[in-house]
């Protein structure tokens, strides 16, 4: 028998066009909690799903528990060789008991009724073998904190005899005692014997639970080892890796007077005490793990969403942004993350999604506000030539396009109006190199305009690229602003992760 | 010659085509089925039968296309014949009678912008809400009774002649005022800011609001668009009957539904011409005067119209799906 609990060997996945995973390896022993490391994008969520039997490998060797699995693994098989994830996003029935939820799937049924007294029995059975001993099974999920929950989730992974646990970015909703609780609890697991794969962006907190690590990079095995081997410096070195070519046209221009103060932004749990300004002549970028709370941040600007506190200046004049109605009028647009769920109305019309903010410009101060064909002709031939969008006429859905080409009517819906500051929040997710170029030319072109454009964006070469000053973002609070052309990846990544040492 | 290529290929264009092929498919059958159909006799009236549903098309068809539904028309409609009615009967005069009336059918329409709009009420449970609330306002207005005669005063008859009577030529007045209805929504939907925001919230409200579109504002538009046409159905109603009949367009917001859903509104949102919901009236009025005159009995004809609507909107989702399997 081999001496660990799942062995993971040359695994490579292949998704249409993507190479998700290439040859990659894992390890990991009984009694042990090991952290997979890797940035947003790296595979991790792919490795695990094929752990777990969710996705199929192409190729490659698992075993588990010495026993060498032939052909596809479905998700009924690997629960039966016990493999369970916690998903960051837990998967419960928010209206059920915390018994009902344990047991779902799994009821005890006697005599064609629910035994329910013996379904609670065990549930209390197995949260007393968790060291949580007051907890009632007949609460409803839904009025337990997220931490609660989390354990009950844990809970019911034992009961199916659990003995490869995943736990992904388990400490990203929990508050400092919940951490605590829930090192406790992993602790508890380690001495049954549960194997332990832990995810996490939080890497001040691993050292209280991790025995080893496995760190991957754009879907490629990095290193591995015993977690006291690493220093985080080497970490994060392993974690980021490559080197910045210069692939992205920087174009410099003087930074000119202050176009945008924020100050003191208050908006909900990721929007915490947010200050910044934004320059004429410059790209402002925003960088972070997901989950940092910069798009949060960029939609209380735009009035998308609700803001407790804060004071938002333009050009010197102190503004109020109720919504995005308002935002538009004084000249700040976004252009959206997710285009097809909030950037276009993707069963109107390309036409109608350029004009549909600019109808103010199409319509001027007529009567009944009907829309001058000839503005929004021209309006539109103005947008399709700046970016070059690939379409056969303006009539058709815009839904109908490719990734990149709709992207290019979200941008060109704001080029088409003097904007004084435009958000860019990943403008380039998704699209194909030629259309990403495309993008950084239009940014460069409005830097040099003179408008204020800000960047949000997830992929660290693009930050880096086209920003002329970064500012990094953490948990809903600004941890650090660098010079891209003096900092590095890693320094980035120390700001990025600054979640502090939250565990007691 | 390119301008009205576009016209014909606009999306929607094609389930509107399928429609009015509809209606004149039902003509011709009618018309083999009783010679009588065909005759002017026949069909001047049905031309003026064909106006309150066409009225509540439009008004649910918008509603629809901003992704939503307005349950409470028939109430409406109910509300605007027996206010009216009520108070002419009590010697108000006319005109003001049906400003009063107006007002009245028009708070129902805020009402919901608010619940739906403001308040993000799911539009099938803030509009039943006010369905029966109207329903019961039409009942309060004349003290749980029906309304007698309303008269023959002058402008009493004026208003029965204009709303029901009286045609110019071939065609009866309130077809004409039906029609300006429609063509004034038609222009307002394809041609104005107000209904460029109409279509977008119903095709995807998040983007419509980061685009600046007041969903609010929009919303509350659409109802009360969808108020007024119910408010001029209940006009016609009175006019028709020359009472107040508490009952008064039961069940109208489904045929709103049907007239729209025939003629290509989608009722998920975002997509549908108004053109269309002249053919989805003439679908079912065509339907119910035809299959009278083939001497159908009533419970039948239920019978039938329920099967040919259901198939007319399979017929258009397969032909969608079609075109859409085509494109993969």
């Amino acid at each position: 028998m081999s001496e660990y609990a799942v062995s993971m060997e040359h695994i490579t996945k292949t998704f249409p066009g993507v190479k998700a995973l290439d040859d990659v390896h894992l390890h990991l022993k009984s009694g042990e909690v090991m952290a997979l490391l890797g940035e947003n994008g790296a595979g991790k969520s792919t490795l695990m799903k094929i752990l777990s039997g969710v996705y199929t490998r192409d190729s490659g060797d698992l075993v588990v528990f010495g026993q060498k699995i032939e052909g596809d693994l479905d998700t009924k098989k690997a629960q039966a060789l016990g493999i369970a994830i916690i998903h960051q996003e837990l998967n419960m029935c928010q209206h059920l008991s915390v018994a009902a939820n344990m047991f779902l799937g799994r009821e005890i049924v006697k005599g064609g009724r629910l035994d329910k007294a013996e379904m609670n029995r065990q549930a209390i059975e197995q949260l007393a073998k968790l060291g949580i001993h007051d907890l009632d099974p007949d609460t409803s999920v839904g009025e337990l904190p997220v931490g609660r929950q989390q354990m009950v989730e844990i809970a019911k992974a034992l009961l199916i005899n659990a003995k490869v646990l995943v736990m992904d970015e388990p400490s990203s909703s929990l508050t400092n005692a919940e951490i605590t609780e829930m090192f406790r609890i992993v602790h508890e697991l380690k001495a049954m014997g549960t194997a332990i794969v832990y995810i996490s962006h939080r890497l001040q907190e691993l050292h209280h639970i991790v025995d080893s690590v496995t760190i991957m990079r754009d879907g490629k095995y990095i290193t591995e080892g015993k977690f006291t081997d690493f220093t985080m410096e080497q970490i994060i070195a392993n974690m980021v890796g490559r080197e910045i070519t210069n692939q992205f046209p920087r174009d410099t221009v003087p930074r000119g007077k202050k176009i945008l103060e924020v100050k003191n932004l208050k908006a909900g749990k990721l929007v915490r005490d947010v200050s910044f300004d934004v320059y004429e002549g410059e790209v402002l970028g925003f960088s972070g793990l997901v989950g940092a709370g910069r798009t949060e941040t960029m939609r209380a600007i735009f009035g998308a969403d609700q803001v407790e506190s804060g004071t938002i200046v333009l050009d010197g004049k102190t503004i109020t942004i109720k919504n995005p109605e308002d935002s538009i009028r004084q000249g700040i647009v976004l252009a959206p993350e997710d285009r097809k769920k909030e950037g276009l109305c993707t069963k109107l019309s390309i036409r109608d999604n350029i004009a549909l903010p600019n109808l103010d410009i199409i319509c001027g101060r007529n009567f009944l506000g009907t829309i001058n064909k000839k503005t929004e002709n021209e309006m539109i031939e103005k947008g399709k030539n700046a970016l070059t969008i690939k379409m056969p006429n303006a009539d058709v859905q815009a839904g109908s396009l490719s990734g990149g080409n709709q992207q290019k009517v979200v941008v060109a819906k704001w080029l088409a109006r003097q904007s004084r500051v435009i958000i860019f929040d990943e403008p380039t997710r998704g699209i194909d190199v030629a259309a990403k170029v495309e993008i950084y030319e239009i940014i460069n072109d409005l830097k040099k305009q003179g408008v204020g454009v800000i960047v949000v964006s997830s992929e660290m070469p693009e930050v880096m690229g086209i920003s002329d000053r970064i500012i990094v973002m953490c948990n809903g609070r600004i941890t650090g602003e660098v010079d891209p052309r003096e900092t590095t990846e890693e320094a980035i990544m120390t700001f990025a992760t600054q979640f502090g040492d939250n565990a007691e | 010659m390119n301008k009205k290529k576009s016209f014909l290929s606009a999306p929607g264009m094609a389930s509107v085509l399928t429609a009015y092929a509809g209606v004149v498919i039902l003509l011709v059958i009618f018309a083999i089925m009783n010679p009588n159909f065909i005759k002017s006799t026949n069909l001047m009236p049905l031309s003026r039968s064909i106006c309150p549903y066409l009225l509540v098309g439009i008004g649910q068809g918008i509603v629809c296309i901003t992704g939503n539904i307005d349950l409470s028309i028939g109430s409406v409609i109910g509300m605007s014949t027996m206010i009216s009615a009520t108070l002419i009967c009590n010697g108000v005069n006319p005109i003001l009678a049906i400003l009063i009336d107006f007002a009245a059918c028009m708070v129902v329409g805020c009402v919901n912008g608010v619940l739906v709009g403001k308040f993000k009420l799911p539009p099938f449970i803030g509009t039943l809400g006010t369905m029966t609330i109207g329903r019961g306002i039409a009942q309060l207005a004349n003290n749980n009774y029906n309304t007698g005669d309303i008269g023959t005063e002058p402008l009493v008859t004026g208003f029965r002649n204009i709303f029901y009577y009286q045609r110019v030529g071939f065609l009866y007045i309130s077809v004409i005022i039906t029609l300006v209805i429609w063509f004034i929504f038609n222009y307002i939907m394809n041609y104005t800011r107000t209904g460029r925001h109409i279509y977008s919230i119903g095709s995807n409200v998040d983007a419509a609001r980061l685009s600046g579109v007041n969903v609010f504002k929009t919303t509350s538009t659409a109802y009360l668009i969808s108020a007024f046409c119910s408010f001029t159905a209940g006009l016609i109603m009175t006019a028709q009957a020359g009472m107040g009949n508490m009952q008064a367009g039961l069940s109208y917001e489904m045929y709103g539904v049907a007239a729209a859903v025939i003629g290509g509104i989608s009722t998920l949102g975002g997509s549908g011409l108004l053109i269309g919901t002249i053919a989805g009236a003439s679908v079912w009025a065509i339907l119910q005067n035809g299959l009278t005159m083939a001497n159908v009995p009533a419970a039948l004809r239920n019978i039938i119209i329920g099967i040919i609507v259901v198939v007319c909107v399979l017929i258009d989702i397969a032909r969608r799906n079609g075109i859409l399997g085509k494109k993969k």
